[in-house]
């Protein structure tokens, strides 16, 4: 397979997992600044998705339909539902001949899903949880197209790499941003709504209430995001998927640049199996989740190296 | 005139050649079977068949973009439902015709890059050569398998009053539109059912098997499975959807510039288990970005470094780099010439008589004759920068002449020639509107093959002389009969 | 018979890593009965494989590439060059004779290449000059000698004033430049008044006096003499190039004979240095003193754009603009 074709099909999956990281937290965080008015802010969702940027809170002045239409449907934000569709459409285009036909028609539709003037109307004035859910369906379409179509081949691991990359460094993303406040207010810590919806921005909150029987505390919920291994946007579960998807790569042309990647995930997988909620609290939660962003990107520089001819 | 309620808009065009009917309105006999399917249709039918056809080319993605303040949007090239029929004899003519001249313009290619007799011997003014900026000095004395430049070329016909073909231009380079013959000809089959067997049209389908083995008989590697790869230039290019669509037909690999390296005068591709080694690469892009080593620096479509694997034989590139120098339309007036000189022959079809406005007397004549001269660029293709005299505004000739006075070399001009007029379904009827052919000739170590079709263009706009997709032109399916 | 040391280094260092470099080099002098090469040592960073070719104006170009990354290359060119003084023209023809035998020079190969005048918009006020300059009974060799003291009297040689971007344009209006410059102007005037002229690069080895040109590959010009050939006249220093010019390439202009050119991926900016250093065989070569001084001959284009916006619009607009 060619670099090229490889690389877009990992960047077309990290934009569409992307995507759909957005749309779900900014449902849930939608829903959550209609129940508490006082308390409610913006600003972890925009820090994660743009940086830290004071001049951009500023400007949206914590107010929601501002928020959405900036994450939505906004052309100078790189990292807007639109932008980001775009990209992947593009990166889908130029494989166009190497995926199949359906699954290139389900972007496209989201696509022009996304462009439809009605979307961008609804987040000014309608109700904006019936408009995120058009674009939420859109994506569960994709992947479920590209479930029951795409080829048990090269490709799709790539994709699936892209994917769960992507995912993990979401998940970690978000932990860094919703842990951070708790130094400064340690009342957080029993904030039961806090909790919640965190766990409900990243679809955890059901499995959560069947695992924990006691109520919500926050070393539960870290235990349930960085090492549950059957919680789907789980680190350790998304990084299980990148080397199982990665070890479809081997064959016998490229054994050293295999074995090169290979060791990187292999580390690193098992740095968080043998991690524990008091191994993680003793080096630090932040520490602990930059070291291992750190090794994702280093996972992902090393598969454009190897992989992509560093295209 | 025939009885039917689709034929009461159809007036003939005074003076132009009709391909349906002949002068006293009698409907010639290689359309009979057509307008008798056709006269079977309520106008309603027509109208869904239409639509049908619009459908299947959008959802198929047979379509372009057009780039306009950075929003991309999708098009389709139109395309008219009424086939374009030509008869086996004119077919002959035009195969014979083709023939002839890409077999001397490959001769032109060959001698012009090497010895160049035909300018020694003052046939093919060497200014000409030496003012063309597509004559290419570092394809000088380099060696191409079997002396074949041309392996592609799209050579444009018309036809004037009296239904005489002529060449219009010939295109050497990266003549494109291919693809459109092809789905033109599949979407056909769906919209008139069993009238193709009927009325026996001869296939297109294997043209992508005839460019197939001629690339595969270029690769310098003796070796049963050489690679083969379509040099694009990317998904921004209009012709992207052409690309994929010929990559796919043929099993070879879309690449794009930078999927390809030169180490040590061989081009590889890069790919994930590694550098993989390319033998022909069938380009769409222009001479000048193949290669930022030797052309234009700023290039990011091509591969620094090919021209000198070109050079060594390692790769083969289709068409061969420097073309251009041969359809150049200060080049096209010797053609003929060049037909007499290579093969000794009379050339079979004409050329349209041109002047070139470098030469005073005949820029005399032109600008005394404007109103009736069409006047182009000579190194621009697509209907663009041309000047129409007859429809022309005072102001815009004055303009166009002081342009052309600036560098009287670039331009050349040709009298209006009339173009032949075909059926087109418009607005609920069928109304005549000017039409070209491009067919597609192949050359290979085995000779030259023309597949019996082509895509017919058309003016959509009542009036209108000009065909170009660029222009507001469409197409149509063209029928050789067997 | 002169004999030459010549110790020619070309070094691009790069900031980060670059990949997939390929280069061309005319650094092969030409061979003929005036200059013979008797050692040619070529050393070049990571010894790559080097082919070479005979260019459409009959220059050996030198081609290689290098896939692998890397941050610096070296083209290290050491030559022993043997060159012959050539006597001068004899110019006893009639100069009407010779001026009708240029005019029919007009549509030969090569000769047409070398009359073909590039616009610039100092054209306008050369062309009273050149026709002030020549004076009807001048012979062609006469004209040519006269056209070189008038760029050398009226243009400033000021080493590193201009680039090898800089256009005529640039240069007739700051009315200074450095050697190539000269050459350029030079053969302007020249093909102006019909005398075929082109553009060589090479080396000036210096006598005691020192010239100009000295420390870095120097540029001249030849015009084309009738009964003789082509004529080398240096506007730099105001001289008939002889046998202390040592030539690499002739072509239309500097482009056609840049004696290194080369393109690479990746995001690194580069730094060029270029050093040329000639002494005669039997001494030492001269203390390298003015070893890398940064010059602007040699050319590398990179594919990297200001930024990875530029890039892609770029990227759009050249893909766009490709069809027949």
């Amino acid at each position: 397979m060619l670099s090229r074709v490889a690389a877009s099909f990992y960047w077309l999956s990290r934009y569409i997992e992307r995507s759909d990281g957005i749309l779900r937290m900014l449902k849930i965080n939608y829903a959550s600044s209609q129940d508490s008015v006082a308390g409610f802010t913006w600003e972890p969702v925009i820090r994660i998705f743009s940086g830290p940027d004071g001049e951009l809170m500023e400007k949206l002045g914590n107010d929601s339909r501002a928020v959405l239409k900036y994450m939505v449907t906004d052309k100078d934000n790189h990292n807007s539902i639109l932008n980001i569709i775009t990209l992947a459409r593009e990166n889908a285009r130029s494989v166009q001949e190497h995926i199949p036909k359906d699954l290139w028609q389900c972007l496209n539709e989201y696509y022009h899903t996304v462009k439809e003037p009605k979307i961008a109307a609804g987040l000014k004035k309608d109700d904006p949880i019936g408009v995120l859910d058009v674009l939420i369906k859109q994506v569960m379409l994709y992947y479920g197209t590209a479930e029951i179509t795409m080829e048990r081949g090269q490709g799709r691991s790539f994709m699936n790499i892209g994917k769960y990359l992507e995912r993990a460094i979401q998940s970690i993303d978000i932990l860094d941003v919703k842990y951070g406040p708790l130094n400064n207010n340690p009342n957080l810590l029993t904030d039961i709504t806090y909790w919640k919806h965190l766990l409900m921005s990243i679809g955890g909150y059901e499995l959560y209430q069947k695992t924990y029987r006691g109520g919500l505390e926050a070393q539960n919920v870290l235990e349930l995001i960085i090492l549950n291994n059957d919680f789907p946007r789980s680190v350790i579960y998304s990084v299980n998927s990148i080397q199982r998807y990665f070890d479809r790569l081997k064959n016998n042309s490229n054994v050293n640049d295999y074995r090169e990647i290979s060791f990187h995930i292999g580390r690193l997988q098992s740095s968080i199996k043998y991690s524990s909620v008091k191994s993680i609290s003793q080096e630090g939660l932040h520490q602990y989740l930059i070291r291992v962003k750190e090794d994702l990107y280093q996972i992902g520089n090393a598969l454009n190296e190897y992989y992509f001819a560093n295209s | 005139m025939y009885q039917s309620q689709h034929f009461e808009k159809y007036n003939l065009i005074n003076g132009v050649w009709d391909e349906m009917y002949s002068e006293n309105s009698i409907v010639r006999h290689h359309y009979k079977k057509v307008i008798e399917y056709l006269a079977q249709e309520s106008p309603d039918d027509l109208g869904k068949k239409e639509e049908l056809a619009k459908n299947l080319f959008m959802t198929q993605g047979i379509t372009f973009t057009v780039y306009n303040s950075g929003e991309g949007i999708e098009k389709i090239f139109p395309f008219d439902i009424i086939p374009r029929v030509i008869t086996s004899d004119e077919w002959c003519i035009i195969e014979k015709g083709i023939k002839q001249r890409l077999t001397a313009l490959n001769l032109f290619l060959k001698d012009i890059y090497h010895n160049q007799f035909i300018v020694k011997d003052g046939i093919v003014p060497i200014d000409i050569i030496y003012s063309c900026p597509h004559f290419l000095r570092e394809m000088y004395q380099l060696n191409v398998p079997y002396d074949i430049y041309v392996h592609i070329a799209g050579i444009d016909l018309i036809r004037d009053h009296d239904g005489t073909f002529y060449v219009l231009e010939d295109n050497l380079r990266t003549p494109s539109g291919v693809s459109y013959m092809l789905e033109n000809r599949e979407i056909t089959k769906r919209l008139f059912p069993d009238l193709l067997p009927n009325c026996g049209v001869r296939s297109v389908t294997e043209y992508p098997s005839i460019l197939y083995k001629n690339l595969l008989s270029l690769s310098p590697r003796q070796i049963s499975n050489p690679t083969i790869v379509l040099l694009s230039p990317g998904i921004y290019n209009s012709a992207y959807f052409e690309h994929t669509t010929l990559a796919r037909l043929m099993g070879v690999e879309l690449v794009e510039g930078r999927d390809l390296v030169v180490n040590n005068h061989k081009v590889y591709m890069k790919t994930t288990t590694g550098l993989q080694q390319v033998d022909v690469i069938y380009r769409r892009v222009d001479d000048e970005f193949l290669d930022p080593l030797v052309f234009n620096p700023n290039s990011v479509l091509g591969v620094a470094g090919l021209m000198g694997a070109y050079r060594k034989g390692n790769v083969a590139i289709v068409n061969a780099v420097g073309n251009g120098v041969a359809d150049d339309k200060a080049t096209y007036i010797y053609v003929p010439d060049m037909i007499k000189y290579y093969l000794n022959e009379e050339p079979l079809l004409k050329n349209v008589p041109t002047h070139r406005l470098s030469n005073k007397d005949e820029r005399d004549h032109v600008f005394k004759n404007i109103n009736t001269m069409v006047v182009k660029k000579t190194n621009e293709s697509g209907g663009y920068g041309m000047l129409m005299g007859h429809a022309a505004t005072e102001e815009e000739i004055e303009k166009y002449k002081l342009e052309i006075l600036k560098d009287p070399r670039n331009f050349i001009a040709q009298p209006t020639i009339s173009l032949s007029a075909a059926p087109c379904y418009i607005g609920g009827a069928l109304q005549p509107r000017r039409i070209d052919l491009r067919p597609y000739a192949l050359c290979g170590p085995d000779g030259i093959e023309i597949v019996p079709g082509g895509l017919t263009r058309v003016a959509l706009k009542e009036g209108s002389l000009v065909v170009n997709s660029s222009q507001g032109g469409g197409s149509k399916d063209t029928w050789v009969l067997a | 018979m002169p004999e030459f040391k010549i110790q020619h280094i070309t070094k691009y260092s790069y900031d980060n890593f670059v990949r997939d470099s390929a280069n061309n080099i005319i650094l092969f002098p030409i061979v003929d009965i005036y200059q013979d090469v008797i050692k040619h040592d070529l050393v070049i960073t990571g010894n790559p494989q080097v082919d070479t070719y005979v260019d459409y104006y009959g220059n050996e170009v030198g081609s290689f590439t290098n896939t692998e990354p890397h941050n610096q290359l070296i083209i290290n060119s050491q030559l022993l060059v043997n060159t012959h003084a050539r006597a001068l023209p004899v110019d006893n023809m009639f100069a009407s004779e010779q001026w009708n035998e240029l005019f029919n020079l007009r549509y030969i190969v090569p000769y047409i290449d070398f009359l073909k005048q590039e616009y610039f918009e100092g054209l306008s006020e050369l062309q009273p000059v050149v026709e002030n300059e020549r004076k009807t009974e001048d012979t062609p060799y006469h004209t040519a000698l006269k056209f070189c003291q008038y760029v050398y009297k009226n243009f400033e040689y000021i080493k590193g004033v201009t680039t090898v971007e800089t256009t005529l344009d640039e240069i007739w209006k700051i009315k200074a430049g450095v050697c190539q410059d000269f050459a350029h102007l030079l053969m302007v005037m020249l093909r102006l008044v019909g005398i075929p002229a082109r553009y060589v690069s090479g080396y000036i080895c210096p006598n005691r006096d020192g010239m100009r040109g000295e420390g870095a590959t120097h540029a001249w010009a030849e015009a084309y003499i009738p009964g003789y050939g082509w004529l080398g006249i240096d506007p730099t220093n105001n001289c008939i190039a002889n046998e202390m010019h040592v030539r690499l390439a002739v072509g239309r202009n500097f482009s056609d004979c840049s004696p290194v050119k080369g393109v690479y991926k990746g995001s690194a900016n580069h730094k060029l240095e270029v050093s040329v250093s000639v002494g005669y065989e039997d001494n030492h070569l001269p203390e390298e003193k003015d070893i890398f001084t940064a010059s602007t001959l040699p050319k590398t284009e990179t594919t990297a754009s200001r930024n990875s916006y530029a890039r892609y619009m770029e990227i759009v607009q050249q893909q766009q603009q490709q069809q027949q």
